[in-house]
């Protein structure tokens, strides 16, 4: 018998530039996890995978997830290791834990990300960010820290494609606004659309507020099978539908094309292909917008609307609130900050809440929704489809 | 009061946390490329079985799977396609802003998004040609034996073509 896989709890610490360890934030977590389920019992949780990329850098930890589970109160007995793939590591982890769900290898498993990206000496992180890049030949050029990477992916979509700075800002006014309405998010306030266009130059045409900061932060999601679920919420159940992963190339010379991110498109087909859905289905997706640009063409890549169409659509607010596809209803990593292992799962627990009905702002009536990151050099991406009926 | 070992606070740090690559034989099996790099060449490794020319160079052709691997000489001459500026930001080890990069087409080979050097803000555009700069980096060092050796280090950028 097929067995169903649903998102049973979910929780955040606080993100930001936070006081506190690693560990810290696991625990805060963890905490709001399981305050978002009294009913389940943490010792029922039989698997546990921790998300995390630069744990051994940041925090000088290795061999994290024994120490996650010691400190949160879980005895995993299927599985207890780390997933690691930078920005997408959080929701990679989902990725493994659902496939072994499904697999009867495991019944109810914790996925737990998160980052103490800041250290005793700020620069440090920007710095260690050389890794996140092919070190030896991206890292080596400088362009570990990606705002170069994302500029020069602009300037080439508003050269082919017409795109305009204003289009950028958009999405951070947008994202802005949202985060502003979520205690969890790095941050608290709005911003103006000419606050966006007047702020100070980073690469251009990126400026300040086109960009997402550097955060520390956790974030913690559980895992059942369907008929544990089940027993576990009155709430409407939410199901994992589909998934994909791909990765075309990683050094940046080997990139198929700057303006059409060709993974994306990949990734995105596999999970419509398994969820039995398309484009049009989705009624609230949780997308990568570690810069405005990125946001712009995801809206073309994941089909939501025609290539080189994006930035008239997030200017025309088709993916905002009563458009077609509400889009980063929390704030996203522009709005709530992107400590790396965290971003996927904190996305996880959105789209949840959307599907359940009980999310901060609500998309109504939503059915399907869909998450999505990138991670390193635009060198891989990966898409997850949940749903509020069973594939 | 003094700390026994690397003081990392002390100038050292960089080195400790590899800003660029390990070039010697016992730490890189491409090390060639880092000579020829010192020669002015910019080279990859060419697949001997099937023809294919992947970069970064590697032990192994990704398209064949022969290990049969010869170094070949790529143009060190290429032209911009569009230029970034990094004015707030730079890493570390990179200089002062803006810490300019250029989409290069190498005649066909590759498009790559390099540092550009030896550059004003402003002075690069698309349509000029950009040549392979290599300068000298920080050596690491590394014990042969029971000696520790200073290991030197190059590495490469382009630079306008005057």
């Amino acid at each position: 018998m097929e067995r169903n896989v649903c998102v049973v709890a979910g929780g955040m610490s606080k993100w930001g530039v936070r006081d506190g360890s690693q560990r810290d934030f696991f625990q805060e977590a963890a905490k709001a996890c399981y305050e978002d389920n009294p009913a389940l019992n943490p010792k029922d949780i039989d698997g546990l995978l921790v998300a995390s990329a630069y744990t051994e850098r940041t925090s000088y930890q290795t061999h994290l997830a024994p120490l996650v589970a010691e400190y949160v109160g879980v005895k995993p007995k299927n599985i207890c290791a780390r997933v690691e793939l930078l920005c997408a590591s959080g929701s990679s982890a989902i990725i493994l834990a659902f496939g072994l769900i499904k697999s009867g290898q495991a019944d109810i498993v914790m996925v737990a990300g998160g980052e103490k990206l800041y250290t005793p000496q700020k620069w440090e992180i920007f710095y260690s960010e050389l890794a996140s890049v092919d070190h030896d030949w991206d890292g080596s050029q400088g362009l570990g820290l990606p705002p170069p990477v994302f500029a020069m992916v602009a300037k080439q979509h508003m050269k082919q494609y017409g795109t305009k700075k204003e289009h950028l800002a958009a999405v951070s006014v947008k994202n802005r606004r949202n985060s502003a309405k979520n205690p969890k998010a790095q941050f608290q306030n709005p911003v103006t659309m000419e606050e966006v266009m007047k702020a100070r130059m980073i690469v251009a045409p990126l400026t300040l507020f086109d960009c997402c900061p550097i955060t520390d932060g956790a974030a913690a999601i559980v895992l059942a099978v369907e008929d544990k679920a089940r027993a576990l919420t009155d709430k409407p159940l939410v199901y994992i539908r589909g998934t994909g992963q791909a990765s075309l190339n990683n050094m940046s010379a080997n990139m198929p094309s700057w303006t059409t991110w060709e993974a994306l498109k990949i990734a995105a087909n596999q999970a419509y292909t398994k969820a039995k859905v398309s484009p049009g289905d989705i009624n609230v997706a949780m997308t990568h917008d570690c810069f405005t640009i990125s946001e712009i063409i995801e809206m073309e890549d994941l089909g939501f609307c025609k290539k080189g169409e994006g930035g008239f659509f997030v200017a025309d607010g088709q993916n905002d609130f009563g458009g077609k596809i509400p889009t980063n209803t929390d704030g996203g990593l522009l709005g709530c900050g992107h400590p790396f292992g965290g971003t996927g799962i904190r996305q996880g627990i959105e789209v949840a809440r959307q599907l359940r009905g009980d999310a901060i702002q609500q998309v109504p009536n939503a059915a399907l929704g869909l998450t999505h990151n990138l991670s390193g050099f635009i060198a891989a991406h990966t898409v997850l489809i949940y749903g509020r009926e069973a594939v | 009061m003094s700390i026994p070992g690397i003081n990392v606070l002390d100038g050292k740090y960089m080195i400790t946390m590899d800003l660029f690559p390990q070039q010697s034989k016992e730490f890189n099996q491409i090390h060639p490329f880092y000579q020829y790099l010192r020669e002015g060449r910019f080279t990859t490794t060419k697949c001997k079985a099937c023809g294919a020319e992947p970069f970064p160079p590697r032990m192994m052709c990704p398209e064949c799977f022969s290990t049969d691997m010869e170094w070949i000489d790529w143009p060190t001459v290429g032209t911009v396609i569009d230029v970034t500026e990094e004015v707030v930001g730079v890493p570390l080890g990179f200089g002062r802003a803006p810490l300019v990069h250029a989409l290069v087409d190498l005649q066909g080979k590759k498009t790559f998004f390099v540092r550009i050097i030896n550059c004003k803000e402003g002075e690069l555009k698309a349509g000029d040609q950009v040549k392979l700069s290599v300068f000298e980096v920080d050596p690491v060092p590394q014990e042969v034996g029971r000696e520790v050796v200073e290991i030197p280090r190059v590495f490469y950028a382009f630079e306008p073509l005057k």
